[in-house]
């Protein structure tokens, strides 16, 4: 096949379009254009402003052109947007990484220790002289000096994705406390580059040059030509067990013939468990090794940590919609797995919504506000007042004025009700924890606007004006969701804390304190039930740090009898707290500006799906290119159809193999829309049986027409969905797709 | 719930798609199997074909430039998810490098654009890092140049640079404006000369440094299994853009063969003898005892490597192994000659062609 490319000239460089680009493997299209970017860096300078754009917009209008004026304002306002997306992103991303540090802080800390002491019991093997320590001989013949210090990571999650980040700060908190490291990774041990590759990977770590000749005795020689070589230098694997075994084993058996020269501990991440060092290196170099092992927190934990300061805290102020939080659930529970995919699917949904939301960059100016108190927003040009109120939640409610004022008490009220709903959810997840319910579960829940309307029909609570629901569907829904409610998890959490032990109801009780310190009306009703607490039973209050210890008391009786109270109580109060402060953010006024919902748009970006999106285009061509002539044909061909769309719908009709001769004919009849049906054989009958379309047949030669059959098939080659004759069977080529 | 309904519906489409395949499968396997021969089709002549090919009268012009134009609109939005940090991955039926050109000159006007052409067969992934690192270096002189820094100097041309310190260079540690980046155009990242793994490897790291953005487009339906979990999350950060435009694959396809051009028998018989006809006849000498074995034992694996030198050597052809296999480097250099491990062990050498094709090059080079 090359050779016959090879050898001829290509279609392509026959035609006029031919490009000279089109034949060179690379090419700069454009260097950038100085001229642009200056205007795009005073852009930005502009832009950097707060939001006090109004005195500045009257003085356009007044200039006739106000098209430009327009255009010229999107601009900045896109500007705006994008400011606001990089303030708002650095802010989830900078709380995403603290929240992972935070939970791996001990496992960290205890690493560190492990780290000293090991430095310190090879030193105590003895210190050499400059020269002895950088050649390789003598070789150190005793045993136990040679084993070297190994700290076996376990990651306790099968996608390592999700930890190459922890790596990364294992390496940094260690370089913090003074020692050298490097950061090696699975690559580096590819059987490819051998032991000269992690070699070199080492080396360029930590002379930060790159060199031709890898040895170890130049790492000896740096090591003595430091100031303070009273510093342990650390490897860092992540993931040993994609390492090539054999490399791997040389690289450590190398390690460990210098470990005195060079005090080196090497740390490595293992998925699995920690018997995997067994299942790769040979025992001769598992005796080299001396293990420790280190366990970080599982992927559940770090889950959670992450959706609670992000999602439910909302450190940024960017949330959700519920759709969107159950597709994201849905997409971590069955497409993924990993944390780094929940993150860049929460990424591409803050970069969805700043680029679609006209108003969003509001949003980052609310930051902005938050962070220099005092100083009230800036005034909004009447432009974006008047979007603002068009905003559909805000027509629902009713608010027409449309001056600043009321937007910035909008915009104020938003704050409060999210931190209402967000503390009931914290409290919510406190009381589920012992229960084992997964915050992001949780999340659904709480966000989900129907759920918030049928619990306030249930309790017949005063309807918000928000929801233009008619009666006869309001009944229908609360049907609908009233056994929804009881099943769900909210409801789960109640009932547990109906039996929860008195002293975890009195921890539980604390926490809720804490969470709800800077709401005053839930506070207060909290205080109210701790009164009583306190005021039913003296002795619960005092003993109840030791109530557990007293299996058998003289009111021990009692105390479970006052406790069931006190336990119907808290649940009560957690109720009320559901149906008065869980207002999910899609029932508040204003939130277009904060609350991405679009859940298409986010599904379509972070899941492509060119497998099925591929043959779907192919086979219903006609609802892309929105042509008059295909589209009423139902399933019948034309011969107006796009010719590979034609072949693949053809294909579609014959088994895994497809004869080329039969294939070709079909298409040629397809095409030169013949009268002649005796053609076909009786499975094809749908194609030809009612063909009325006329088609006029005017210079189609048989070479054009052999000629649209092969690009059709080198179409579908270049897809994917067909394989190129064998040598076995040069007659037929192979369906590869089946079924979307 | 919710849940179980995506079970449910995944369940099925699992079901579906094995029925499917053991329907086509039966299909396939049961009913009569076509016995028609290529060769029943009356064939037109190859150049007549491929000048047809040149100008195959499209279809729906007007709506595939309505569709494209559509897209422009996209565009805006396409910088703004560029400059968030994305990288964006075109896909869909139709070929997108007009598309994806058009949106390069006309809103990337501000960052320089640097193209792959990934339909192409070779591609030399640390050229493209070398010419990538230049184009950065020029950019950042040009705006030192203005804001009157000074450059570090450049210590080593980047062509003798390794493949890291290239990377380290593209990855700017010295805080630089994040503004200020190169756009990366791959046309099919799936395509033939970036398909294995090393290559994906060194694209993803450069996918990754601070100072690139990728624009991409796929056409294979499988393209997504050439990247795991962290060249998917954390190198390329794929932004999925669905915009099938119709149009036809004239440049990703020019390297395919046509399939009717006889594209077993004359067209490479014709090559073939092409090749040959360049070489010396003691060569032609050589090729024709390995054809004539080739014919006259049609169900071997290939011809030993040592039975074809016995035969030279009779001959008189050639008079060592020596000149022997300086000969077969020529072969093999054309694609003339391919060599297999026989399941015994020893080297055979088969020449890449059909029996009918050998019978006609043979004809050709006696001629």
């Amino acid at each position: 096949m090359a050779l016959a490319s090879a050898a001829t000239d290509s279609p392509i460089q026959t035609t006029s379009e031919t490009n000279e680009n089109n034949l060179q493997t690379f090419f700069v299209l454009h260097k950038a254009s100085s001229r642009k970017s200056e205007k795009r860096s005073t852009g930005t300078g502009k832009t950097r402003r707060r939001i006090d754009l109004s005195p500045s917009s009257p003085r356009k209008r007044v200039k006739s052109e106000a098209e430009r004026a327009e255009e010229w304002d999107e601009l900045r306002y896109e500007h705006l947007r994008m400011e606001a997306f990089e303030l708002v992103w650095s802010r989830i991303d900078s709380t995403i990484k603290d929240v992972l540090r935070g939970i791996n802080t001990n496992v960290l800390n205890e690493i560190h220790c492990w780290v000293c002491e090991s430095f310190n019991a090879i030193k105590s093997f003895g210190t050499l002289g400059f020269a002895e320590a950088t050649t390789s001989f003598p070789i150190v013949a005793d045993a136990t000096c040679k084993r070297l210090f190994t700290g076996i990571i376990l990651t306790k999650n099968m996608e390592f994705v999700d930890d190459l980040l922890t790596f990364e700060e294992l390496g940094l908190s260690l370089r913090s406390h003074g020692c050298h490291v490097a950061n090696l990774s699975s690559m580096d041990f590819s059987a490819k580059n051998g032991i000269g590759g992690c070699l070199r990977g080492l080396l360029r770590q930590f002379l930060t040059t790159t060199l031709d000749a890898a040895d170890i005795s130049i790492l000896a020689s740096w090591y003595r030509e430091q100031d303070n070589h009273d510093t342990p230098v650390v490897v860092i694997i992540d993931d040993m067990e994609r390492c090539c075994g054999s490399v791997l084993s040389d690289f450590i058996l190398m390690l460990s013939e210098w470990v005195v020269k060079i005090p080196i501990i090497v740390l490595m991440g293992v998925a699995t468990t920690l018997d995997a060092p067994r299942n790769i290196l040979p025992s001769n170099v598992l005796q080299c090794l001396r293990p420790s092992k280190f366990i970080l927190g599982s992927p559940a934990e770090r889950m959670d940590a992450v959706v609670e300061a992000v999602l439910v805290k909302q450190c940024s102020g960017f949330s959700v919609g519920h759709k969107v939080a159950v597709f994201l659930r849905n997409y971590f529970l069955n497409q993924d797995g990993t944390l780094t995919s929940f993150i860049r699917a929460l990424k591409i949904a803050c970069a969805q919504h700043f680029s679609m939301e006209p108003l969003s960059f509001i949003l980052g100016d609310l930051l902005v506000e938050e962070k220099q108190k005092g100083e009230k927003s800036g005034l909004l040009p009447e432009i974006i007042l008047k979007q603002a109120s068009q905003l559909p939640s805000c027509v629902r409610n009713q608010i027409a004025d449309q001056t600043s004022k009321s937007l910035v008490h909008g915009f104020s009220e938003l704050k409060r009700l999210q931190k209402c709903w967000s503390s009931v959810v914290l409290c919510l997840y406190e009381a589920g924890k012992c229960n084992k319910i997964q915050l992001l579960d949780l999340l659904c829940e709480a966000l989900d606007p129907d759920l918030y309307i049928s619990r306030a029909s249930n309790n017949h609570v005063e309807l918000d004006k928000d929801f233009g629901l008619g009666m006869a569907s309001d009944r229908c829904m609360r049907r609908k969701y009233s056994t929804l409610q009881k099943s769900g998890v909210i409801c789960q959490i109640t009932r547990k804390v109906r039996d929860l032990p008195a002293v975890m109801l009195y921890q539980l009780l604390k926490s809720w304190e804490s969470i709800t310190v800077d709401i005053l009306e839930i506070h207060e009703k909290l205080k109210e039930l701790q009164s009583v607490l306190r005021c039913e039973d003296g002795n619960l209050k005092q003993n109840v740090d030791d109530i557990s210890k007293r299996h058998s008391s003289w009111n021990s009786l009692n105390i479970e009898k006052d406790s069931k109270a006190i336990n119907e109580k808290a649940a009560t109060l957690l109720d009320c707290l559901v149906r008065d402060y869980l207002r999910p953010i899609e029932c508040i006024p204003l939130h277009e500006i904060v609350c991405f919902k679009n859940v298409e748009k986010l599904q379509l970006a972070l899941i492509g799906d060119p497998r099925r999106r591929i043959q779907v285009d192919l086979l219903e061509f006609y609802k892309i290119l929105q042509c008059s002539c295909c589209s009423k044909s139902g399933n019948v061909l034309l011969p107006s159809m796009h010719d590979t769309s034609v072949m693949y719908t053809l294909a579609q009709e014959h088994g895994d193999l497809i004869n080329l001769h039969d294939w070709f004919q079909s298409f040629k009849t397809v095409v030169l829309q013949p009268s002649t049906k005796g053609k076909h054989k009786p499975k094809q009958s749908p194609l030809s049986k009612k063909r009325k379309y006329k088609y006029e047949s005017e210079n189609k030669s048989e070479a054009s027409i052999q000629a649209r059959f092969c690009r059709a098939v080198t179409e579908l080659q270049i897809t994917g969905l067909l394989r190129m004759p064998s040598r076995r069977r040069p007659d037929c080529v192979q369906r590869v797709a089946f079924g979307l | 719930m919710e849940i179980d309904n995506g079970v449910e519906e995944e369940e099925e489409e699992v079901f579906g798609f094995s029925r499917n395949y053991f329907l086509a499968k039966e299909l396939g396997g049961s009913g009569k199997k076509s016995a028609s021969k290529l060769s029943d089709i009356d064939l037109v002549d190859e150049q007549e074909l491929r000048a047809a090919a040149s100008d195959i009268e499209p279809k729906h012009e007007k709506e595939v430039v309505a569709l494209v134009n559509s897209y422009r609109s996209l565009f805006p939005k396409w910088v703004f998810d560029l400059r968030c940090g994305f990288g964006l991955l075109m896909y869909g039926f139709g070929s997108k490098k007009a598309l994806i050109e058009d949106f390069a000159s006309t809103s990337l006007t501000e960052y320089s654009v640097f193209v792959i052409n990934g339909y192409l067969q070779s591609i030399n992934i640390k050229q493209v890092a070398i010419s990538l690192a230049e184009v950065l270096w020029d950019q950042l002189k040009t705006k030192r140049a203005t804001s009157s820094g000074n450059l570090p100097k450049v210590e080593q041309p980047f062509s003798s640079r390794s493949m890291d310190d290239l990377l380290a260079f593209l990855n700017g540690s010295d805080a630089q404006d994040k503004d200020c980046f190169i756009c990366l155009a791959i046309h099919n990242i799936d395509g033939p000369g970036l398909r294995d793994s090393e290559t994906q490897q060194y694209l993803g790291q450069i996918a990754a440094c601070s100072c690139i953005r990728v624009v991409a487009s796929i056409d294979h339906v499988n393209a997504p299994l050439l990247w795991d979990k962290k060249m998917v999350h954390t190198q390329f950060n794929w932004f999925w853009y669905h915009v099938p435009t119709f149009a036809p694959y004239r440049v990703e396809g020019m390297f395919s063969p046509l399939i009717l051009a006889h594209g077993n028998t004359t067209q490479s018989a014709k090559t073939a003898a092409i090749v040959l006809q360049s070489l010396t006849p003691n060569a032609q000498s050589v090729f024709r005892v390995l054809a004539e074995y080739q014919l006259a034992h049609p169900d071997e694996e290939g011809m030993p490597i040592n039975s074809l030198y016995t035969i030279c050597r009779e001959r008189f052809l050639v008079s060592s192994q020596v000149t022997l296999n300086s000969h077969l480097t020529e072969f093999k250099d054309h694609e003339l000659v391919k060599t297999k491990r026989h399941s015994d062990g020893q080297d055979c050498l088969h020449i890449p062609l059909l029996t009918e094709a050998l019978e006609k090059l043979l004809v050709e080079i006696r001629q």
